[in-house]
């Protein structure tokens, strides 16, 4: 595979113009300047034909007199306009009479001569004739001056068009870009900063060039449907990281959502230097609830006590159910002792009301609670859990000795 | 070109021998000229006649122009010199105001005049020669070719001495 750079449109639009431009520029030149060239060989070729004969009317007396000063004078009252290098006149004989040299001759003579092979492929001559009767010949070699310099003139005209027209084909593709292409590059970075950015609200904006705008509407119809499918998917991802998280039969935290939680909350306590407490629960006489009317019944006192949890916590506590009939609180910054004591005693009283079974039968039950406060019963997530853990069971303990009943 | 004639003086030989050099001069401008020169009908023969004493005037004989035309050449003193007689007349060495009266009797009657003698041309003649050390040469009247009944080719009128516009 080549590695070479890939080209750009403008750069490829203005490669295609100018080579476009060159091509027409250069065909015309070339036909013009054969077809004038042409036409310009003939006409010199005419007009030098005429010239001679011009010379030879002109200097025909001067002949016939044998008036050599006569026949120059002649010569250059007809010559002296240009175009004309050398006349000579000659006798029948070949001698000559008279030869007549244009004094006015700018250019290097090989140049002259050069100018004068294209133009010319023979001196021009006419016949001096009196009265039927060849009286000499007149021989003129052109002077190609003023057709080299007007040939000198039209090819630097030439360039000079060439060169604007190369600077207008740049202006062109330039417009053509920003016409074209910014439209085009308009979609190219949306489609870019859609693909690393994700940011799908982004829509290509009207060009007003009829198959751009309709790419463009395409385009953003698929941005559109992307944009659909990118929110559900993430709403579900979403609601699929949560279901994690979430413990099915209670609706609260699962332990997984416990162990994520109470660093956190760590965390921001300490960096907030404020306080706050693990409420470590356990449901009382929950096995014998569940040998004596079944797990159905078990589940829904499950139920019942995270919804009675939920009731009595505040917006920003959370409520977790670590499994079985085991659930952790944590209490958001608390001000002090005493705002936790209250929340547990409420906690307590939620659970005294009896619960209603689908049998029919109501069921009482009970929290047992271990608290542990941050910072003073320790400093990181496992030695709170162990210290809530801890004071759970001695309060199940205390309870039990109170009650006869087994907890 | 020593073809002088035995029968001249002495005098008249050193002035022959000098005025002979000019003859085929003068013969090819004679010549010329008529034949530049039109006339209402074309004259075959041309009829030149030599008036007066004609110094350079040897050669006139047996002219012949490039169309084929002869020249008749004949001598005749002024005073016989008509048009009807001449179609063209080569005036020799007379005296201005003689000159003068023959180109005023052949004005307007279609004879060409031509004056050996009149180097300022102010006899009315239409052609006057003058004579310079390396050539015969001549200077055209150009009232008088107007007025003559002829047509002279422009072109001659440039050849002319001191003619050129």
């Amino acid at each position: 595979m080549s590695t070479a750079r890939l080209l750009t449109i403008r750069e490829m639009l203005g490669r295609v113009h100018l080579r476009l431009i060159l091509f027409a520029v250069l065909l015309a030149a070339a036909s013009l300047t054969l077809s004038g060239g042409l036409v310009i060989r003939s006409y010199a070729q005419r007009n030098l034909d005429l010239v001679a004969r011009t010379v030879a009317y002109t200097v025909e007396p001067a002949v016939v007199f044998d008036d050599r000063q006569a026949i120059l004078d002649g010569i250059a009252s007809v010559a002296d306009s240009g175009g004309v290098r050398q006349v000579e006149v000659r006798d029948p004989a070949g001698r000559v009479l008279a030869t007549w040299t244009n004094p006015r001759a700018g250019l290097p003579d090989w140049l002259l001569a050069t100018g004068n092979r294209l133009l010319w492929r023979r001196p021009a001559t006419a016949s001096l004739v009196h009265s039927g009767t060849r009286i000499g010949e007149v021989r003129i070699t052109g002077n190609p001056e003023a057709l080299l310099r007007f040939a000198l003139a039209g090819a630097i005209i030439a360039l000079t068009t060439l060169a604007l027209t190369v600077i207008a084909t740049r202006i062109l593709a330039r417009r053509l870009q920003r016409d074209v292409i910014g439209p085009l590059e308009h979609v190219a970075e949306v489609a870019h900063a859609v693909r690393t950015e994700r940011s799908f609200d982004r829509r290509v904006p009207v060009a007003g060039i009829a198959e751009i705008d309709r790419f463009g509407q395409d385009f953003n119809a698929l941005l559109a449907e992307l944009q659909g499918w990118h929110a559900t998917l993430t709403r579900e991802n979403a609601e699929l990281a949560e279901r994690v998280l979430l413990d099915p039969l209670t609706g609260l935290g699962n332990r997984a959502a416990f162990e994520a939680a109470l660093p956190r909350a760590v965390t921001a306590a300490v960096t907030t230097s404020q306080s706050f407490a693990v409420l470590y629960c356990d449901v009382d006489r929950f096995k014998a609830i569940n040998d004596a009317h079944g797990h159905e019944a078990g589940d829904a006192v499950l139920m019942a006590i995270g919804q009675r949890l939920r009731a009595v916590l505040r917006q920003d506590d959370q409520a977790f159910r670590l499994g079985g009939d085991e659930f952790v609180i944590l209490l958001a910054p608390v001000g002090g002792d005493d705002v936790v004591g209250r929340i547990a005693a409420r906690l307590g009283q939620a659970m005294t009301a009896p619960i209603m079974l689908l049998n029919g039968h109501a069921v009482a039950t009970g929290l047992s609670i271990g608290v542990a406060t941050y910072p003073d019963d320790g400093l990181s997530p496992e030695e709170l859990l162990r210290r809530a853990d801890r004071a759970m069971y001695d309060e199940k303990r205390a309870r039990s000795h109170n009650t006869t009943e087994d907890l | 070109m020593a073809t002088g004639e035995p029968a001249l003086t002495p005098f008249a030989l050193a002035g022959a021998a000098e005025a002979g050099s000019y003859d085929p001069a003068v013969a090819r401008v004679v010549q010329s000229l008529a034949e530049y020169t039109r006339w209402p009908t074309p004259r075959n023969p041309l009829r030149l006649c030599v008036a007066g004493p004609a110094l350079h005037a040897g050669r006139l004989d047996g002219l012949r122009l490039a169309d084929g035309r002869t020249i008749d050449r004949r001598t005749m003193p002024p005073s016989a010199v008509t048009p009807g007689a001449c179609d063209a007349v080569y005036i020799g060495q007379l005296p201005p105001l003689a000159q003068r009266q023959l180109t005023t009797t052949l004005r307007g009657r279609g004879v060409m005049t031509i004056a050996e003698a009149d180097p300022a041309c102010r006899s009315q003649a239409m052609f006057c020669l003058s004579f310079s050390a390396q050539a015969v040469s001549f200077r055209l009247n150009v009232d008088a070719v107007a007025r003559s009944g002829l047509r002279v080719d422009p072109r001659v009128l440039r050849l002319s001495a001191g003619g050129q516009p």
